[in-house]
């Protein structure tokens, strides 16, 4: 690695962004990012490879050093790749409880002999003396102290570390899965704990979907427990008039009621689905490499994640809150890949306790595959009761009460916020006139369980989507027949009593998928598959649901920047996970610049250019709160999202367009109309920003000259017009609108921060406005329209909505469903990349294929918490299982050209595998209802 | 120290290494990653499942296969020869990259990876096999199943593999030499 020599202009000072967290100063330069690269002399990023005639990115912009295998990922860079890093890089391991049904007494490391002894051993007593532990989210005991029994299996007890790669390689060797080491006590059995949480959310609608609700979440909030009686919920007793609670399991005793002594003409059906405790099997384990220079106080971490404004904030405040004196953290975020499981990860806290035991040196802590499985955040196991109540002769559904249970394992994590969207999702793309669903996140000994593609309502989704089959099939109507007359159509409320934002296409994605050949020829398909196949059966299945993309607390920052020569930067809170964001995001700027971002640097979390406050919890904060907090023109409720809950395509890109489009309105377009108004001041008159495209890099309007970015950028520069932005963006299910005065006015934009930089020739009086690092102007908002914090009752604001029909053959010799072919419907807005959408498309059903029948792992003892597995017992879907050559979709054109993209990464996981199941039905006449289905389980019901 | 140690001398892309002493037992991929500065070759499950850790392994007889160097130990590479991932692409002296290889540039203009963990691996099976092809091409009719054999043992977990495949079944079809007709 090259030293920071003569070549870099800027200063550390100056390149890296300075923030102060609890006190501490916060560093953060992203593995290649330009603050990095000025350091460290490496780009990770490729300027965009743009085709200017098709408007199309030809590859993504990380390409390049990912199929050349360059360091990449946090897992490539060891100390030697790190300029003033010491070189000598150490190597950590964490030992762990295989058991959690007894007293942990410490361990015996006397299996190492001299020879493998580690240089350190750090334990729970070491962290009691420096008073580290955990921030809050994560929970207790960072390490297990002895005496205590673990809270789940894998628990951590202590850390090892070696100075040396040789003797830390063959110590793990010899530790790992000897149950020797790890000592115990009594049994005391596992710990009985209340559950992390419960909430139920209660709907009677109107006469009709459209009409005011009786009783809704979006009007009166979900029903919270009053207390745990033996570790289970109890509700508030139901009382009509009584408070907000009881009025709402007054509600549900009605549902429960009429569900038990039913109208004569309803069918009621009661099901109950289960879904499997799974890893996300991310290839890149978990992993941290960190350094702490004791002398000077600064710790040093690099780190994979997809929250890496989460790791700054947290890695601080756990140092401040310590006996340490640290002054200084820099962070290294890094590209990653997770679908969740590096999404508020302990991981980077078990880094930071590696480097600060290294006695100076730079420590490596790498989880391998089995470590990964034993510590790796899980996918939550659901179990759900669903009881519908359907009107025999119309075919309509009436009535929804689901109880649901989520097993969290031994930490919260985000175990309740999952649970609630598992909830609040259940209706999928159906209309109910009545809902009470009961969700609960209970506390066990099974693994820690974390944020996993889907997040919930991939696992209620798929149990409806069982359901609607076998409702149809019970009242003798084709099943898409039977969707299509329960749709949730435009206008209508979902079951929080919300209607959700745009126009609901559900009804669209059923009516191609009935008409597919797939469906419509799927009887006959049948039998001649079966007469050509013997010993085989054949079935299609379908599902079709309809998700939630963002959390209802989406913020992020973006900046862009058109230099004097015309190129442009693009800043951005968001991270590149692997989905492509960070290719999107630059082609997001062609709107507005007609170009992509030149240059890009992803993961930013400090803004010196645009300050932002932010304080309480956006989820939960009353309407007064937030109207007293707002007066402050630098406050938001949220600061930056982590990348997750498929929030790119939509909530990144609102920003980057927000910040690009102000460089346009009040740079670039008044830099055209100079440059036009010298043919005349007619001229100023005819030109309109509406009436302007962009067309090969040039800015066109009917009658005038086209004029390069170039061109435009160099005449902004000199007249001084705004050449940069900074924006903030919060969403609640509708984006935050406030005032500011730009230039000669207010102007209302869907932001609630802005910062301006002006060209160069811009007079004294403006320059001395920009007052920031970088030559900011920090606008104060004028007035500012937060959504109104009743919005987060909604639960789900924007949907995207997919369906897939499954075509799979049954080997009846041994249970094998081979999956031939499946066909996806999806509608998605106007796509940033349609290569991206594709690409999520494709790995998306994948996904879904792998939970429907390969999937899973057991909950307790003889599951991964024992360090044991790998992909040997845990499988997943090769090309093989995917029907890679026959797969085919659709998606739907957009509904106009300004609709904007939807997230859509999730959504695609689910459908696929209620169509599998469904389809499965159609070949052997079984309904499973746990998931995954198995051979075993197959041949057994064939048998 | 005490650990012993053997001395391993292997040619890699082309340029000879060693010897260096390695301790006895390690595994290939824990030279590559904290020996030799050659991180592109990954760690996936260290049990030779995924195939992420792979390196071409290239035969005096001119033949090559993949070797999985999470559980092969170094020793078996002494006085081999093997090509990583950072070999692949062409690079000048400075060791910039000048061109990719056809593999790799397909795989970009396909859109074939998304973390680009795996890819590595992947590039490194499509060049065995269409070097294979070049010895033995199949018919145009075989090209699919070709393609899906060799890649099958591949872990990728981003993709669901479709691009990957796609991406190598073109490159057989328009390079020439690699398919023959016939049945």
């Amino acid at each position: 690695m090259n030293d920071v020599g003569p070549r870099s202009r800027l200063s550390r000072r100056q390149v890296l962004r300075h923030g102060l967290i609890a006190g501490i100063a916060v560093y953060v330069a992203p593995l290649g990012s330009r603050a990095y690269a000025a350091l460290f002399d490496e780009r990770l990023l490729t300027a965009p490879a743009w085709n200017g005639r098709t408007a199309s990115l030809k590859y993504r912009v990380d390409a390049t050093s990912k199929v050349t295998g360059g360091k990449v990922f946090a897992r490539d860079i060891r100390a030697r790749d790190m300029p003033h890093w010491p070189q000598q890089q150490a190597h950590a391991l964490v030992l762990r409880t295989t058991l959690a049904d007894r007293l942990y007494a410490g361990f015996d490391l006397s299996v190492l002999g001299s020879d493998l002894k580690p240089d350190r051993v750090v334990t729970a007593a070491d962290l009691a003396r420096a008073g580290l532990a955990f921030p809050a989210f994560y929970g207790e005991d960072m390490l297990l102290p002895p005496g205590q029994t673990a809270a789940y299996l894998g628990q951590a007890v202590a850390m090892l570390i070696f100075h040396d790669f040789a003797r830390f390689r063959f110590a793990k060797e010899k530790l790992q899965f000897n149950d020797t080491v790890v000592r115990y006590g009594t049994v005391t059995g596992p710990l009985q704990r209340d559950p992390w949480g419960a909430s139920r959310f209660v709907r009677v609608g109107g006469k009709t979907g459209y009409d005011e609700d009786v009783f809704s979440c979006t009007k009166q909030g979900p029903v919270s427990t009053v207390a745990y009686d033996r570790h289970e919920p109890v509700w508030p007793q139901p009382a009509r008039d009584g408070d907000l609670g009881a009025q709402g399991m007054y509600h549900a005793q009605a549902i429960d009621e009429e569900l038990g002594h039913p109208p004569a003409d309803w069918l009621v059906m009661t099901r109950d689905y289960a879904t499997q405790s799974g890893d996300t099997a991310a290839l890149e384990p978990d992993n941290a490499n960190g350094w702490y220079d004791s002398a000077k106080q600064e710790m040093h971490l690099v780190v994979p994640t997809q929250s890496p404004q989460e790791v700054a904030e947290g890695v601080a405040t756990l140092i401040a809150k310590s006996r340490l004196g640290l002054k200084r953290l820099f962070l290294h975020p890094c590209f990653t890949v997770g679908y969740g499981s590096k999404d508020h990860n302990p991981m980077p806290y078990y880094g930071l306790l590696a480097a600060l035991y290294g006695d100076g040196r730079p420590v490596r802590l790498a989880n391998d595959r089995f470590d990964q499985f034993q510590a790796g955040l899980k996918r939550h196991q659901f179990s759900m009761r669903y009881t519908i109540g359907v009107d025999r002769r119309t075919g309509l559904l009436q009535s929804f009460q689901a109880g649901i249970v989520a097993n969290g394992g031994g930490r919260a994590n985000c175990s309740v916020a999952l649970t609630m969207v598992g909830a609040t999702s259940a209706a999928s793309v159906y209309y109910f006139p009545k809902t009470d669903v009961a969700a609960t996140a209970i506390a066990s000994r099974a693994l820690d369980c974390g944020s996993a593609r889907g997040y919930g309502a991939l696992e209620t989704l798929t149990a409806t989507e069982l359901m609607a089959d076998e409702l149809a099939a019970a009242l003798g109507l084709d099943p898409i027949e039977f969707r299509l007359r329960n749709v949730l159509k435009t206008g209508m409320k979902n079951a929080q009593g919300a209607v959700p934002d745009g126009t609901q296409r559900a009804e669209a994605v059923l009516a191609k998928a009935r008409a597919h050949a797939l469906w419509t020829g799927r009887a006959a398909a049948k039998q001649a598959y079966e007469a050509a196949h013997p010993g085989k059966f054949y079935g299609v299945g379908f599902g079709c649901i309809q998700r939630r993309f963002g959390d209802g607390a989406q913020a992020s920052f973006a900046k862009v920047e058109v230099a004097r020569d015309g190129r442009i930067t693009l800043s951005h809170t968001g991270t590149e996970i692997g989905t492509g964001a960070s290719s999107g995001q630059a082609v997001a700027c062609v709107r507005w610049l007609g170009r992509p971002a030149d240059a890009l640097e992803m993961a930013v979390t400090e803004w010196p250019d645009l300050p932002v406050e932010t304080s309480g919890d956006p989820h939960a904060m009353s309407q007064d709160e937030q109207d007293r907090l707002s007066l402050n023109p630098r406050w938001t409720p949220a600061f930056a999202s982590a990348s997750s809950a498929s929030n790119s395509a939509y909530y990144f890109t609102h920003t980057t367009q927000a910040a690009a489009r102000v460089v346009f309105l009040y740079g670039l377009w008044p830099a055209a109309v100079a440059i036009w108004a010298h043919g005349g001041p007619g001229v100023l008159q005819a030109a309109k920003p509406e009436a302007a495209r962009w067309r090969d890099g040039a800015l066109v309007v009917e009658g005038f000259e086209p004029l390069p970015l170039a061109r435009l950028a160099q005449e902004a520069h000199a007249r001084g017009l705004v050449v940069g932005a900074a924006v903030h963006g919060f969403n609640r299910w509708q984006w935050t609108e406030a005032d500011f005065d730009v230039v000669g006015g207010a102007v209302r934009l869907a932001v609630d921060g802005l910062s301006l930089r002006y060209g160069d020739g811009a007079a004294a009086a403006k320059q001395a406005l920009a007052s920031t690092p970088n030559r900011y102007h920090v606008l104060n908002r004028r007035t500012a329209a937060f959504p109104p914090t009743r919005n987060n009752n909604a639960m789900v604001g924007y949907n995207t909505a997919v369906g897939t029909l499954a075509e799979l053959s049954v080997d009846a010799t041994n249970g094998k469903v081979a999956v031939l072919a499946h066909h996806t419907i999806l509608e998605c807005g106007n796509m940033l990349v349609p290569d991206l959408v594709s690409g999520q498309l494709q790995g998306g059903t994948a996904t879904g294929i792998g939970l429907a029948l390969h999937e899973e792992l057991p909950l307790y003892e003889g599951g991964p918490g024992d360090g044991t597995w790998n992909f040997n017992r845990y499988h997943l879907p090769r090309g093989s299982d995917v029907a890679v050559w026959a797969q085919t979709a659709e998606i739907l054109p957009p509904l106009s050209d300004s609709e904007p993209p939807k997230g859509m990464a999730e959504v695609v996981v689910i459908p696929i595998m209620a169509a599998i199941v469904n389809g499965i039905a159609h070949a052997i006449g079984h309904r499973f209802r746990t998931l995954p289905v198995t051979p075993d389980q197959i041949l057994k019901v064939l048998g | 120290m005490s650990l012993p140690t053997r001395k391993l001398t292997v040619t890699i892309n082309g340029q000879r290494r060693g010897p260096i002493d390695v301790p006895e037992g390690m595994m290939m991929i824990d030279v590559l990653h904290e020996m030799l500065d050659l991180t592109g070759s990954r760690l996936g499950c260290g049990v030779g499942i995924c195939h992420a850790c792979v390196v071409i392994w290239d035969r005096d007889d001119q033949t090559s296969e993949e070797v999985q160097t999470c559980i092969t130990g170094a020793d078996f590479f002494d006085g081999k020869r093997i090509r990583t991932i950072e070999g692949i692409a062409r690079t000048n002296d400075g060791g910039e990259i000048t061109a990719l290889s056809p593999v790799q540039q397909a795989f970009l203009d396909k859109f074939s990876f998304q973390c680009g963990y795996c890819t590595p691996g992947f590039v490194n099976a499509a060049t065995v096999l269409i070097e294979r092809l070049k010895r033995a091409p199949v018919p145009r009719a075989e090209v699919e199943a070709t393609v899906a054999a060799a890649l099958e043992n591949h872990i990728c977990r981003c993709t669901g593999y479709v691009r990957y495949y796609q991406a190598v079944r073109d490159v057989i079809l328009t390079t020439p030499g690699l398919t023959r007709d016939g049945a």
